[in-house]
């Protein structure tokens, strides 16, 4: 039980860290000065002692949003699978509720995009919009072959059984959803072929653009939630995929999990750097790769047992 | 005459459960309405109608019940004629609602031998002993999906709900949609019992088919009840979905998993009864208080209506199936039903599983956008028109209306376990698998998959721990006692204002874009320019208007080739009298030479003779010569 609150309280202090890790690897590759890793803390403890400045023509769901924004998934963030072996997991939430929660956050933003009345956050809402449901069946389906593999769709029973026996006979079918779980990864959090996280222009943004009019603590919170929704699909990606480590002592297995999340964030970093941003109308072809890759894994799974 | 086992009192449950509070927001609505009695009276009459229809024990009083509700709500369609669209809606609905009964009756003279007073239970010898089962099938699919809004028998919908005052478009979608769902219920299992493995794969094809026609339809829509009559079929094929998984896993032998799926089915069915009546009086509360249904016009509504907003909001969350509202659990079960495919042996029916599973999940992905859609622009933001402007809260009866829905909504979703035990129960009762054991193995804290490494959620835990996190972290806001200043919203140096805000076709213009192919709008652009340059304008107008595919493809091409044989027709009818005589010479020779040839042994010289005959007694004695 405590290394399980331990894990969480971990998993909830580094994910600022990561998405600062991030942006300064990024800023390494392009030979500029990075900046320093702690910036994510300080733009959080900045932003935590501002005055909020709230739109008039806002109404009350603007100041309601943001916690619903988070909650579900701080919610989300207690069911993942455990990262030592041994520690408590949560074993009555299966992986569509995880999907149903991404989904319950992503509305409230949403609501909150359109609520101050700016055509910004209209914008940015349209496009999330248009992005999630497109997103919804690759990860539906890359969920339902994984569960298959995994002997269980409960996601945090599903990581104990892949760490006990990794499913090296359905290989192909294993990295076929790896593949679409990582488009998924990119798509959801809003990576670079998608949105762009750090552009400030608002024609081509996203997330950003449904936060726009959003300030001081309640930024903080939505902001929070952006990184705390990197660490859940990182950590569901390093318990899933990367079915290694928890077998070790509790804190070399917490090491090893906390290194694979690195190993991810410096992977998002590359192809960041690697990749231009695709125009909107792109997108679903992007995503269509992932539903692509989620059918074959699920057909060559029921087709070939591979 | 009557009959009251579990099926039926589980519907007659839902029929209450959408009435009562259906009846509080009609006496609230009331005063807005011209010819009250007409009114009145054909809403009693409609309730008990649907009553009527699910507690029928012979065929008979089924057929009475049915029609008598096709009738009163058509009246009710009726109630409010201004505009030529309400009779043109109406009439739509009188012909779509016939054209379902006319299969219904159909079915029962074939499988009641014409003694219409016969129980259900002696109908499956007659059933059996028909040479035709799957005529038997289609007849009953045509009667009861044309009234459950399935497709490519839905549509009527997005014409009547609309049309109908507010409090009959609740009972007519949330209720009505659902007695066709008894009768498919009652009559699968009563009649046809065993069906073959077709019938289930073709229900499931329906389902996903209506699923996603239904969202589609519904995101390109701007008449707000037009929105939700859309939904109405994605839901109607959501609950297929789950029924037709449940007749495949019948007919596989799967019974337990088929018990799971059906009970799926009926839970969806209960909570879209709950949802979508309060979806409807929602946006009757929006259209009463601004006298137009175009989305477009509404907007910050949110601050002068808000328990309107607040009950919307609940049902919005409901319908677009997130956790852990009861829209979830039910969407939930219907995957979870699905994830039990990996038991099926035969192949290519495995291969095709996945592919529903897609258009369940693209489905839900699409219904969200869409409530983000219906409630952002209504709710939220700016006001978009000088009528949503002056908009307030609704009378108190009308309040305690959707509220009480919302308490259904509530109890669908906290007491979840005591509505599974009765649908439960229901399937037991038709001879099916009890699987409430094996639903709830340790009590109603967790409802588990009855699939082979299935998922398992609680409700409880979930809306516990998500209000737990909400109200921890705003004690923590509070604690901060953060300042707080209001401030006009930052556009980039331009000043906000309603008509800078996004639209509802704005907002759904990406995936209207995307699914291009399908919705092949009529677009309507237009520009003033100032002096040729291309860029300045100081006015444009775009809108767009979809048409829906189906009604162009099929039921514009249907009546264009009735409209042609009428013409024939006619073009016959209108010669001299004397003419008459010959045509009915004619007619008895073709019915005399066809008995002949289909009752005796058909040969092709008496075919080729018999018809040359024909057709020289046609030119002579009919067309005659040409003058």
């Amino acid at each position: 039980m405590i290394l399980y609150l331990f894990t969480i309280a971990i998993l909830l202090l580094i994910a600022p860290l990561l998405l600062t890790f991030i942006k300064a690897l990024k800023m390494r590759l392009l030979f500029k000065r990075p900046l320093p890793l702690l910036q994510g803390y300080r733009t959080f403890a900045k932003l935590m002692a501002k005055e909020t400045i709230v739109s008039e023509e806002a109404s009350q769901m603007t100041r309601v949003a943001p916690f619903l924004v988070l909650s579900p998934l701080m919610v989300t963030i207690f069911f993942l699978p455990p990262a030592a072996g041994g520690a408590f997991y949560v074993s009555f939430v299966d992986a569509f509720t995880i999907t149903g929660l991404l989904a319950l956050s992503a509305f409230f933003l949403m609501l909150l995009g359109l609520d101050s009345a700016s055509s910004f956050g209209g914008m940015g809402s349209s496009r999330e919009a248009f992005i999630s449901a497109l997103v919804e069946p690759a990860m539906v389906l890359t969920v339902f072959s994984v569960s298959m593999m995994a002997g269980d769709l409960g996601v945090g029973q599903a990581g104990v059984n892949l760490v006990h026996h990794f499913p090296k006979e359905h290989m192909a079918s294993y990295l076929f959803a790896a593949i679409s779980f990582f488009i998924l990864l990119i798509a959801e959090n809003g990576r670079i072929p998608v949105d762009n996280p750090e552009t400030h222009l608002e024609l081509t943004m996203v997330h950003e653009a449904m936060i726009l009019d959003i300030t001081g603590v309640y930024l903080a919170i939505v902001e929070t939630a952006a990184s705390v929704k990197f660490v859940i699909f990182a950590s569901l990606f390093a318990s899933l995929f990367m079915p290694f480590g928890p077998g070790l002592s509790a804190p070399l297995a917490l090491l090893v999990f906390v290194g694979k999340l690195f190993l991810i964030a410096a992977a998002v970093a590359l192809i960041e750097v690697n990749t231009a941003k695709l125009r909107l109308f792109k997108v679903p072809n992007l995503l269509g790769i992932a539903i692509v890759f989620a059918f074959l894994s699920l057909i060559t799974f029921y087709v070939l047992g591979a | 005459m009557f009959q009251f086992d579990t099926l039926s009192l589980v519907f007659v449950a839902l029929i209450v459960l959408g009435s009562v509070p259906n009846l509080f927001y009609s006496f609230g609505y009331l005063p807005h309405i011209e010819r009250k009695w007409h009114y009145l009276i054909h809403y009693f009459a409609f309730i008990l109608s649907m009553l009527g229809v699910v507690t029928a024990g012979n065929a008979m009083m089924f057929l009475f019940f049915w029609e008598l509700m096709s009738l009163t709500s058509w009246q009710l369609i009726l109630t409010e004629v201004k505009e030529k669209r309400t009779i043109d809606a109406a009439r739509f609905y009188f012909f779509m609602t016939h054209f379902g009964f006319v299969f219904l009756l159909l079915f029962f003279l074939i499988v009641t031998d014409g003694d219409l007073e016969m129980g259900f239970a002696q109908m499956r010898g007659i059933a059996h002993a028909f040479a035709y089962p799957t005529l038997l099938f289609f007849f009953l699919i045509l009667g009861f999906l044309s009234k459950a809004g399935a497709v490519p028998l839905h549509v009527w919908l997005p014409y009547a709900h609309p049309a109908a005052p507010s409090p009959v478009s609740a009972l007519m979608s949330g209720v009505m949609l659902k007695v066709a769902i008894y009768g498919i219920f009652r009559f699968l299992f009563d009649v046809l019992y065993p069906w073959p493995l077709e019938w289930g794969v073709l229900i499931l094809v329906i389902g996903a088919l209506s699923s996603l026609i239904g969202v589609l339809y519904a995101l390109s829509e701007h008449d707000i009840k037009a929105l939700l009559a859309n939904h109405s079929i994605e839901n109607i094929g959501i609950i297929l979905i789950g029924f037709g998984m449940g007749m495949i896993f019948d007919a596989l032998g799967l019974k337990v998993l088929s018990s799971f799926a059906f009970i799926a089915a009926l839970f969806h069915t209960f909570n879209h009864m709950s949802f979508k009546s309060l979806l409807f009086m929602g946006a009757g509360s929006v259209l009463h208080e601004t006298h137009t249904k175009n989305i477009e016009s509404y907007g910050g509504l949110v601050k002068s209506m808000p328990i309107t907003a607040l009950t919307f909001l609940l049902a919005s969350v409901s319908i677009s199936a997130l956790p852990p509202t009861n829209g979830f659990l039910s969407e939930w079960m219907i995957f979870q039903s699905m994830l039990g495919s990996s038991h099926i042996d035969n192949m290519s029916l495995k291969l095709a599983i996945p592919f529903a599973v897609f258009a369940l999940a693209l489905t839900g992905g699409l219904a969200i956008a869409c409530f983000v859609k219906a409630y952002g622009i209504t709710f939220l933001g700016l006001h978009r028109s000088a009528n949503a402007k002056h908009a307030k809260e609704v009378n108190k009866r009308m309040q305690t209306g959707m509220l009480l829905m919302a308490g259904v909504v509530f109890s669908l979703m906290l007491f979840a376990p005591w509505y599974i035990s009765h649908f439960d129960a229901a399937l037991f009762s038709l001879g099916h698998a009890s699987v409430y054991d094996t639903i709830f193995p340790d009590g109603v804290w967790r409802i588990h998959s009855v699939a082979v490494h299935g998922g398992v959620v609680s409700p409880l835990v979930l809306l516990l721990a998500l209000v737990g996190v909400t109200g921890a972290l705003w004690y923590g806001y509070k604690a901060l006692r953060v300042k707080e200043r209001i401030h006009r919203t930052w556009a980039c140096g331009y000043r906000t204002g309603a008509r800078t805000q996004y639209s509802a076709t704005g907002f759904a213009g990406p995936i209207r874009r995307f699914f291009n192919w399908l919705y092949r709008p009529n677009e309507h652009f237009e520009k003033r320019t100032l002096a040729g340059h291309a860029t300045k304008f100081d006015r444009s107008h775009y809108a767009v208007h979809v048409k829906p595919l189906f009604e162009t493809a099929l039921y514009t091409n249907a009546a264009r080739l009735a409209n042609g044989i009428s013409y024939w027709v006619y073009r016959l009818a209108h010669f001299e009298q004397t003419r008459y005589a010959a045509m009915i010479f004619n007619l008895m020779l073709l019915v005399l030479f066809s008995f002949r040839i289909f009752a005796h042994a058909f040969s092709w010289a008496t075919f080729a003779l018999e018809s040359v005959v024909m057709i020289i007694s046609i030119k002579v004695l009919i067309i005659g010569d040409k003058k």
